[in-house]
């Protein structure tokens, strides 16, 4: 068994050693082999958020939650994969499928005529400490959830 | 001037390796049964989002449902195998290639997830290692150590378990410098990144955590925490000097974690629930721990640690 050969070892180490660095060389992210650029970035307090929204008959404003929007608990997930879905052009399909989340009875409740796909640029530091941080709004899709299609 | 200890893991026992496949396996599994419900939904996912990566490159498009289903029910089935070192000549490969696939396969539809890079590349190197040659089914069959490779057998792929560990700390350091730049300390970067943190779960609709404003408003803490990651992340060599460098280090490293843990709700469970940093000890010596179960009986008597 190759295994047990302590040449065999040495010369694994240091392909392993290799493989681990090599994305960093040509600096370039994947997986499993990373360039850990997660947090690495100087950020800014002006952020750009994919999220979104339910609009009710009146104009109101309604934040949906992680599971309706992504299917996932995993804020990481949930923003990642909408954002790549938006750059994508993929929003009207990302749309109707959390209109198809959204439950019936709070269309009902709610009266929510319309979900919106939508990038926000908010102020982190400001939205955090519960001020007025929304800068910037774009909506890339729209959709009727199911209850009122 | 005195010298530097020897690398850990001179001269390590069959147990060391096996309790490492042990706590490696037993936490991947329990991974694994937590994300089934993630990975058997990405069968319903739209196939115009699906961008392969890493070993899944060359895919344009996503597998059929079948193989998801059959890649989850084969990993769990594999990571029993593992965990036991049952048939691990087959279960160890077997396992760590579907969580390798089915890993990689979750990342291809839109976000990375780093935590899981370190789990998956220990589970290869235990896979081709020796894991089973102690406290393992294979090895109570045959009531007797395999030992003809030497101790090496054992120590290599510890240690390069450990290495992989400590290479991915150190590019995780450097990436903050190389991508963020001394800002990324002396600036209000990490703050930021904590308030991003915080907004990103409120405008999803979650509950960002509860210690995020009032960290927010001491920005003046902030450079130094900073500073102090990135100090970790550069130091991970020292951990495998052993002793009080390693037990100084991975002390760090975790509450580097907790902190992000706490301040973020960013977990890395990997890490957080220490089975990243177990390879660095003589893990097979909690079991003379006198309320644990012994596991002597099962194997081949242990060689001396």
């Amino acid at each position: 068994m190759w295994s047990r050969s302590a040449t065999a070892w040495r010369l694994g180490t240091i392909a392993v050693v290799g493989l681990l660095v090599m994305p960093v060389v040509i600096d370039r992210d994947s997986f499993p082999l990373s360039t850990y650029p997660m947090y690495s970035r100087a950020r800014t307090a002006e952020v750009t958020i994919p999220s979104a929204i339910a609009i009710d008959d009146d104009g109101g404003e309604h934040r949906l939650g992680l599971q309706v929007i992504g299917a996932s608990d995993d804020p990481l997930i949930v923003a990642g994969e909408l954002r790549a879905a938006i750059a994508r052009d993929r929003a009207a399909d990302r749309c109707r499928s959390i209109a198809e989340r959204v439950s019936p009875s709070l269309v009902a409740e709610l009266d929510l005529i319309r979900i919106e796909v939508v990038m926000e640029r908010h102020d982190a530091v400001a939205q955090v400490a519960g001020e007025s941080s929304l800068l910037d709004r774009t909506v890339h899709a729209t959709c009727a959830p199911e209850a009122a299609s | 001037m005195s010298r530097l200890p020897p690398i850990i893991h001179a001269d390590a026992p069959a147990e060391r390796l096996a309790a490492v496949r042990m706590a490696i396996g037993m936490f991947s599994v329990i991974y694994l049964v937590s994300r089934i419900p993630v990975l058997l939904g990405l069968r319903d996912r739209v196939a115009e989002d699906f961008r392969g990566v890493g070993i899944f490159r060359w895919l344009d498009e996503p597998v059929p449902d079948w193989i998801v289903t059959f890649g989850v029910a084969t990993a769990v089935g594999s990571g029993i195998g593992f965990i036991a070192g049952a048939c691990f000549v087959v279960s160890g490969p077997v396992f760590a290639v579907t969580m390798l696939g089915l890993t990689t396969y979750r990342s291809s539809w839109g976000q990375l997830l780093h935590f899981e890079n370190l789990m998956v590349i220990h589970l290869v190197i235990l896979a081709v290692a020796a894991s089973a040659d102690a406290w393992s089914v294979d090895a109570h069959r045959r009531a007797r150590h395999r030992t003809a490779g030497g101790t090496h057998v054992y120590s290599s792929p510890l240690r390069l378990v450990c290495i992989v560990v400590v290479i991915s700390y150190v590019i995780a350091g450097f990436a903050k410098l190389r991508y963020g730049g001394l800002d990324w300390i002396f600036g209000d970067a990490l703050r930021n990144h904590v308030a991003y943190s915080a907004a990103r779960l409120e405008l999803l609709g979650g509950t960002p955590s509860p210690l995020a404003e009032f960290a927010v408003r001491q920005a003046w803490m902030f450079p130094p925490m900073a500073a102090a990651a990135v100090v970790i992340e550069l130091a991970a060599p020292i951990a495998m000097f052993g002793g009080w460098y390693r037990n100084t280090w991975v002390g760090a490293a975790w509450l580097m974690h907790l902190g992000i843990a706490v301040l973020m709700l960013v977990a890395f469970p990997y890490p957080l629930f220490l089975v990243a940093f177990a390879p660095f000890f003589p893990l097979e010596k909690i079991v003379d721990a006198p309320p644990l179960i012994r596991l002597r009986g099962v194997g081949a008597p242990r060689s001396p640690g």
